[in-house]
């Protein structure tokens, strides 16, 4: 008997008495696990094959893991959250402030930025009670704003320079390697906090999300408390993007309010919402097109990417606004919960 | 002698200069369908809207079932049994109509417990009684009219209430559907025994279904009794015919 055989629907594997089989019909893939298997095997491709675009790679599972809390503040307090980079400056500038002047720990820190996004969200969560459609959007979209004007006032913040000298997460004599932890370490967090929202997607509680995101007053005449899950939802997301802070800091050594806070930091987020598509898994696709035309657009385009940038950007959102770029795969899903954008109200 | 369920007294609610309610006092009794009768502007909506709890009372009392509800935020009223429908059908546009009901079988209640299967097979009984099952995979966008107005029945069902208020259901239905409808509120209130406060602008409705009728006008209640008092009272026909004039 051999080892491996063919059959005709599936490929069996024996070996020390144990059979293992895959189904070879694509109706029986599993394409959450092959996503995972790619992504897991793209930084090593990327160790040997292109060395530096590991970095690239990096950034772009970053993305996601703000956006996908985005997502879920945008379906638990129907309002979008147009400053959603305030809270990567809270975790950043706190794993940076706690490390340089008490020489804290990344690990420590982590917990700290965790609280810090904890206490913010929690300050601000009345935000979602209070104002809604347009309001909500200005009132977010100042946040990081005002956020960015304090860390020029306050000597603190180190001003435009920001801060340096945060202790790295990982620290190996070689570069490279140390990259290619990073990129498991950001792909660990983007997995992370996929499956967090998956989970929370298929609950109860996503139902009651949605249906404060399609009309908050029926839901809550529905029996649904939606101050307790508005709240919830904004603070919650609140502390997963404060993480994202935290890496930054840890993973650059650095971490300065003119890179995080400005509203061209929004942009990319907001991007690689639109273009992704629907669903998670496009959320995951679209952090990584939109960091790859940001680097493609520098390297080719030099001194014009700034330029460049925001108009590629504009003919993606026209040409990608309805379905995403996942969506010319996952077109027949059009039963799926679609959040609204409500800007007007 | 049928215990009374809900209380309003003395109930008043302006908005600006306007008093859109202007001391309402009347009682349900459980298993009573009562009708809620009155020209445009007369108030009616903004009443269901201070019973579910959607408007704040300026002043008054209004109580559920013994417990003062008068500040109690919509979603308690909810839990303790009072349910609505809306004049113009307001669902979750983005959910299947299956989930529609969904969220009211699974907050409708306290049964923190309770599992989203077992809230969707619940709901699935509710699509059926009205007659909506074979909807139940289609977005709730989808629907006519018609079944929103259905949809909007088995969601507030699915909370198990008390009482239900029904706002204007037959508003904007052909002939033929308001009949369906009315006989499915009928059976409804039968099979669930459930108690009914229906706004109605169509007065011939009413006369039909309710055992009841209040009729308010510019915010006051001007008259209260059977169908067939209420018809005969000259303040009513006054309210909704106007003055006689003489030319």
């Amino acid at each position: 008997m051999s080892i491996i055989e063919w059959e005709r629907d599936r490929v069996v594997l024996r070996l020390f008495g144990v059979k293992w089989d895959w189904a070879i019909e694509p109706r029986y893939w599993r394409p959450h696990i092959i996503g995972i298997g790619i992504l897991f095997l793209t930084p090593v491709i990327l160790y040997f094959v292109y060395p530096p675009l590991l970095a690239t790679f990096i950034e772009g599972s970053l993305l996601p893991c703000i956006v996908l809390p985005v997502i879920l503040m945008l379906i638990g307090t129907g309002r979008f959250n147009f400053g959603p980079q305030f809270f990567v400056g809270v975790g950043g500038f706190t794993a940076g402030l706690l490390s340089i002047h008490f020489g804290l720990g990344p690990w420590v820190t982590l917990l700290a930025a965790a609280a810090a996004g904890l206490l913010t969200g929690l300050i601000f969560s009345p935000l979602t009670l209070l104002a809604g459609g347009i309001y909500f959007a200005l009132l977010t979209m100042l946040l990081p704003l005002i956020f960015l004007e304090i860390t020029f006032v306050f000597e603190i913040f180190k001003g435009d320079t920001g801060l340096s000298g945060i202790p790295f997460l990982v620290n190996f004599p070689n570069f490279m390697l140390n990259q290619l932890l990073y990129a498991f370490i950001a792909l660990a967090l983007m997995l992370i906090y996929l499956a967090i929202t998956d989970r929370v997607l298929r609950s109860r509680y996503a139902l009651q999300m949605a249906a404060i995101n399609d009309d908050e007053e029926v839901a809550n005449g529905l029996g649904v408390n939606i101050n307790r899950i508005k709240i919830i939802s904004f603070i919650g997301p609140a502390v997963m993007i404060s993480i994202v802070g935290w890496f930054y800091a840890h993973y650059f050594g650095a971490f300065s309010s003119i890179t995080y806070l400005p509203i061209t930091f929004m942009m990319k987020v907001f991007m690689a919402l639109v273009i992704g598509g629907r669903g998670a898994w496009a959320i995951v696709l679209g952090g990584y097109v939109v960091t790859l035309i940001e680097v493609l657009l520098i390297r080719f385009a030099g001194d014009l990417s700034p330029i460049l940038f925001p108009i590629t950007m504009l003919a993606l959102l026209l040409i990608f606004r309805e379905e995403g770029i996942f969506g010319l795969y996952r077109k027949r899903h059009y039963r799926d919960y679609k959040p609204r954008f409500k800007i007007t109200k | 002698m049928a215990k009374e369920l809900l209380k309003v007294t003395d109930v008043y609610k302006s908005f600006g200069g306007l008093t859109a309610v202007n001391g309402v006092s009347f009682s349900i009794y459980e298993g009573e369908t009562v009708g809620l009768m009155g020209p445009n502007g007369a108030g009616k909506t903004t009443l269901i809207n201070l019973i579910s709890g959607t408007l704040p009372v300026d002043s008054g009392k209004i109580e559920f079932a013994g417990t003062d509800i008068t500040r109690l935020p919509p979603w308690k009223r909810c839990k303790l049994g009072l349910a609505r429908t809306y004049q113009i059908p307001r669902p979750f546009p983005g959910l299947l109509t299956s989930a529609n009901i969904v969220v009211g079988a699974v907050c409708g209640k306290d049964m923190t417990e309770r599992s989203l299967m077992d809230a969707a097979a619940e709901a699935m009984h509710y699509l059926e009684i009205v007659g909506l099952f074979h909807k139940r995979n289609i977005k709730a966008e989808e629907l006519s009219l018609y079944e929103l107005r259905l949809l909007e029945l088995a969601r507030a069902l699915a909370t198990t209430p008390k009482l239900i208020l029904l706002d204007e259901v037959v508003a904007g239905l052909n002939p033929a559907e308001a009949d369906e409808a009315v006989k499915l509120i009928e059976r409804i209130k039968d099979y669930f025994g459930v108690t009914v406060l229906w706004i109605e602008h169509v007065m011939a409705v009413l006369m039909k279904a309710a055992s009841r009728v209040i009729v308010l006008h510019y915010g006051q209640k001007i008259a209260e009794g059977s169908p067939q008092e209420v018809a005969r009272n000259p303040q009513v026909i006054e309210a909704y015919l106007g003055e006689e004039v003489n030319v």
